[in-house]
């Protein structure tokens, strides 16, 4: 797993000279037997190679065993990071064969003045392949750690007590090894760890970020640190996937106050995600908490503002305590997630039947291989038990990621029926303008010569519209044509003549409705004319302000434009089956809640 | 420079800015002996970053990176010990200094090869360690070098009866696995290059390679061992040369991303969606609006068969299965594939297969059943459940 460390070293620089300090996992007994297995391997008839270019045996070229740091003597790594005062208080990052060190050097002025300036270096060792976002977490670990240190040291001289602890059981052990006295390998360090609380630290760190990625110290008993590493949270929910900090801002940015929040942890395990001052409004948040409630609906409720909850909940998401959801109902549709792991041999199998005795997982989630909704699968008639289940169930597949929810979008995409009329020249040639213009929707535009004329045709083409539908035949409860008649066009004319005279729209809604389609582009009016409701002044002002809202452009799903332009469903619904012809309709994924 | 392009962790690959040779001096200690252009690395910096330029023994021979003070610096220290040295030996580093934002493992092998090259050189005559005209030829050696390597990643150098040859191989991605039930295809700007400028094995397969055949039936038709193919294709699929598609089907369900809205938005891409789309050569572009609409709606639970009885897409000259595999290609679409489960105790035969790992064109492929075979054998099968995702 390359998120995890190979190492933790601390390296200090002061008056006295540089020093490795402690380092964790500090067994490194076993490279010596692997050196040792090596030699023996060698085919004792093999000729020596004396002429060798190099003419040094090249070294390992490999610094990594078992996922541990090997190679580097305790001399070497204290050269190597006791870093010149040049390179201190910034991002200092070296790499040797495929292990990548990284850490912020930083330098402080020790509470006793007498001394000069101590270096003090938390360095992590990584696999070299580790992404720039991991090496980034680390990095700023260390810049963390560097401050926590620099501030205990000016309170209380916390570092140069540690420091001396550290020094002098180096010493120790030096001196027994020179009276010739058998100690164990690397012993000095286990002494260390006894006696020194920052090495105490810097172990846990070390198996915080082995196991759960999630931080939360205090240096001194006195600075609380937190920090989370989003890449290896996330995979306590999502094994073998790495979530980069990139995707989950991506995912922030994109968060509305109708969104949900559905938490992945207990109650009691949330706390250790903030510092202390955060946590009365973190509890405030989640006393009105409920999958159920949007995220403006909480922050009303909880009396937060809605910024502030955007705050608390994407640093839940960040520390994978949450997830974004779109507040579960009844009417949400969902499918089960491409990248679900759904297979006999997966824990989540056992676990589902541990939470909901009695009930499988596969049987309840092949439900969801078409798209279905909670309302769907359930009746009236049921007890209002088997629902209320049903949605934990729901919730529960929503944590592990096993379902997402399907949104529909819009596309506003008007037909002109000339492109299918064969007018092949006209194509080509408008074909090239667009591309310049950059105008995407529609390529085709009407070949009216004279202003003048088209605006008549327009005025005639309105007042027919209606006949003019019935000619096409539409599907219904379908925005789809498939049979779209290819003599429509040809058609229109009589079929206006006809209807002139049965005109019922006063002068008045045509003077409202043309000032009203001024709002589409030229080449898109005539096709939004024809819909028999743009004939009505109500349907087609909420048309025209949808549309220049830019909810058509397939950015926008139903629930978001029902919320921001404060429509109901079936209203919605309603207008988007009346102007079918002009709009494309289409279901996928929200990008906000993919996390 | 655009800062806002070009930051770290961009992942974008830079061009070498400097090359240098470092060398450990008797009486002066560490220094810049040579370096192009000049005073690139300034004495300041290099001061600061010297310890990992010539480091201690224990780092000899080692790929070392430092990356500080808005440079990184790609080296790799030897030594060459001999007694005519003053030392007794000669310490020497070959480096190449990039932007500190740029990705630079690619010139790791380029710096190791030719610093072993300046070994070699220094041993046959002495020529780093001796002042005079070879520093000039030093110079000008690195200025080829760093021409030919920024602008064609290749470069070769001769010196005397020695060449090298220096090359930069670019990293990528690992490549996907490639299955059996896979169906290769050319990206586009790889599809005029001449059959015989490529290897022997691609030159066999690639006649079948036309985003319809998968990998076994390749390997059937072109009479090539399965095994060379995958790895071929794996290869091809590594340089990006192809990408691998599931098999078209008319049985097949896709499902809309949120990438469709870009063929709205990106005309350049519409344009060219249109124009491969196209089902007959000699009559015009299918309309957008059709393409959109076949695209908008696939969706879970519907067939490409019955999209195709639905819109009659030949009617606007649209190819189906062109418009899937351009779909597919630029992620607008993404298949929903079809895994038995079997929920039962004790699997027998083929129900062994049914875990949820394995979907319908892998069971098919190995046993070699028609998915409508298959489906007929679940259904009959009460102890096997179907997923959809």
């Amino acid at each position: 797993m390359e998120v995890n460390p190979l190492s933790v070293i601390l390296v200090k620089a002061d008056s006295k000279g540089d020093r490795l300090l402690f380092r964790y996992p500090y067994q490194i007994q076993q490279n010596d037997s692997v050196l040792k297995t090596k030699e023996q391997k060698k085919n004792p008839y093999s000729v020596s190679t004396t002429d060798d270019v190099l003419q040094n045996t090249p070294p390992p070229s490999s610094n990594i065993n078992n996922g541990e740091l090997c190679g580097f003597t305790d001399e070497v790594l204290s050269t190597l990071f006791a870093v010149k005062p040049e390179l201190t208080s910034q991002k200092f990052e070296l790499k040797v064969n495929d292990v990548r060190f990284v850490s912020h050097p930083t330098q402080m002025q020790p509470k006793d003045e007498s001394n000069g300036s101590i270096l003090i270096n938390v360095v992590f060792a990584l696999h070299a392949q580790a992404s720039y976002s991991i090496v980034k977490c680390y990095y700023e670990l260390s810049k963390k750690l560097g401050y926590a240190l620099r501030m205990e040291e000016e309170r209380v001289a916390y570092l140069t007590e540690e420091m001396g602890i550290m020094v002098k059981t180096h010493d120790e052990v030096a001196n027994l090894i020179e009276q010739k006295k058998s100690v164990l390998n690397d012993c000095e360090f286990v002494m260390i760890l006894e006696r020194s609380s920052l090495a105490q630290t810097l172990k846990s760190i070390y198996h915080d970020l082995c196991t759960t990625g999630l931080i939360n110290i205090s240096i001194n008993q006195h600075v609380t640190l937190s920090f989370c590493f989003p890449q290896k949270a996330h995979q306590f929910h999502r094994k073998g996937t790495i979530v980069e900090p990139e995707a989950i801002d991506k995912c922030l940015k994109s968060l509305k106050p109708y969104h949900g929040m559905l938490l992945l942890v207990d109650f009691a395990d949330l706390l250790d995600c903030v510092p202390p001052t955060g946590a009365r409004i973190l509890l405030q948040l989640v006393e009105n908490y409920n999958p159920l409630k949007s995220l403006q609906n909480i922050a009303s409720e909880a009396n937060i503002s809605i910024d502030m909850v955007y705050q608390i909940v994407g640093h839940l998401v960040y520390w994978a305590k949450a997830t974004i959801i779109y507040p579960l109902c009844e009417t949400n549709v969902y499918v089960i997630a491409p990248d679900a792991s759904l297979h006999i041999h997966s824990h989540l199998v056992d676990k589902f039947s541990t939470s909901f005795p009695g009930m499988s997982l596969f049987e309840v989630i092949s439900d969801f291989s078409l798209p279905t909704s909670i309302g769907h699968l359930t009746t009236p008639l049921q007890q209002p038990a088997r629902q209320g289940i049903l949605a934990q169930m729901v919730l529960w597949m929503l944590q592990h990621h096993l379902l997402m929810q399907i949104h529909t979008y819009v596309q506003f995409m008007p037909f002109s029926e000339e492109a299918v009329d064969g007018e092949t020249e006209e194509i080509l040639v408008s074909e090239e303008d667009d591309v310049n213009e950059n105008d995407s929707t529609l390529s085709i535009s009407i070949p009216v010569p004279h202003p003048s004329q088209r605006s008549y045709i327009e005025e005639r083409l309105s007042n027919g519209d209606s006949t003019v539908s019935d000619n096409i035949n539409v599907q219904p409860s379908s925005s789809h044509k498939s049979n779209y008649s290819m003599t429509n066009s040809g058609s229109l004319l009589s079929v206006d003549e006809e209807d002139d005279n049965k005109s019922q729209v006063s002068i008045e809604d045509e003077e409202i409705i043309k000032g009203l389609l001024s709002a589409f582009p030229s080449s898109d009016r005539a096709a939004v004319k024809k819909i028999p409701a743009a004939g009505n002044v109500e349907d087609l002002t909420l048309m025209v302000k949808l549309y220049q809202a830019g909810y058509f452009k397939g950015e926008h799903h139903l629930e978001e434009i029902m919320y921001f332009e404060n429509l109901r469903r079936s209203q919605l619904l309603q207008l988007l089956d009346k102007f079918r012809d002009i709009l494309i309709i289409y279901e996928t994924e929200d990008p906000a809640v993919i996390l | 420079m655009n800062k806002t392009q070009y930051f770290e962790g961009c992942g974008k690959e830079g061009l070498i800015r400097c090359i240098f040779l470092s060398e450990f001096h008797p009486t002066d200690g560490s220094k810049i002996s040579c370096q192009v252009p000049e005073n690139y690395v300034s004495d300041k910096i290099f001061g600061a970053v010297n310890v990992y330029i010539i480091p201690k023994k224990q780092l000899l021979t080692c790929t070392l990176t430092v990356n500080a003070l808005g440079v990184k610096i790609v080296g790799y220290p030897v030594r060459i010990k001999n007694e005519k040295y003053k030392r007794n030996a000669f310490h020497f580093n070959l480096c190449f200094v990039c932007d500190s934002w740029a990705r630079s493992v690619q010139y790791e092998p380029v710096v190791k090869k030719l610093s072993e090259y300046l070994i070699m050189m220094e041993e046959e005559s002495g020529f780093l360690s001796k002042e005079g005209e070879n520093r000039q030829r030093l110079v000008q050696m690195f200025d080829k070098i760093l021409k030919d390597l920024n602008e064609s990643k290749v470069s070769t150098l001769v010196e005397g009866e020695n060449s090298i040859y220096l090359k930069i191989v670019n990293h990528r991605p690992d490549p996907p696995l490639v299955k059996d039930y896979m169906v290769p295809l050319l990206t586009f700007e790889y599809k005029d290059i001449p059959l015989e400028s490529w290897d022997l094995t691609t030159q066999q397969i690639l006649p079948y390679i036309n985003g319809t055949n998968h990998i076994a039936r390749i390997s059937a038709e072109a009479d090539v061992d399965i095994n060379l193919v995958k790895q071929c294709i794996q290869n091809l699929a590594y340089y990006k040369v192809l990408c691998l598609l599931p098999i078209l089907k008319y049985s097949n369900v896709y499902m809309c991303t949120q990438n469709l809205k870009n063929l709205i938005k990106d005309t350049e891409l519409s344009l060219a969606c249109r124009t491969f789309v196209k089902l007959n050569p000699d009559k015009p572009i299918p309309p957008i609006q059709r393409v959109f609409l076949f695209y908008a709606s696939m969706t879970h639970g519907i067939s490409l068969r019955s999209i195709c009885q639905r819109l009659n897409p030949q009617n606007n000259n649209i190819d189906e299965r062109k418009l899937v595999i351009f779909g597919m290609q630029h992620n607008f679409i993404r298949c929903i594939h079809k895994y038995p489960v079997f929920i039962g105790n004790e699997p027998e035969g083929r129900q062994k297969m049914y875990t949820g790992l394995c979907n319908f064109d892998e069971i098919c492929c190995k046993t070699g059943l028609s998915p409508f075979g298959i489906e007929k054998d679940i259904d009959k099968d009460t102890n096997v459940t179907v997923i959809w995702r």
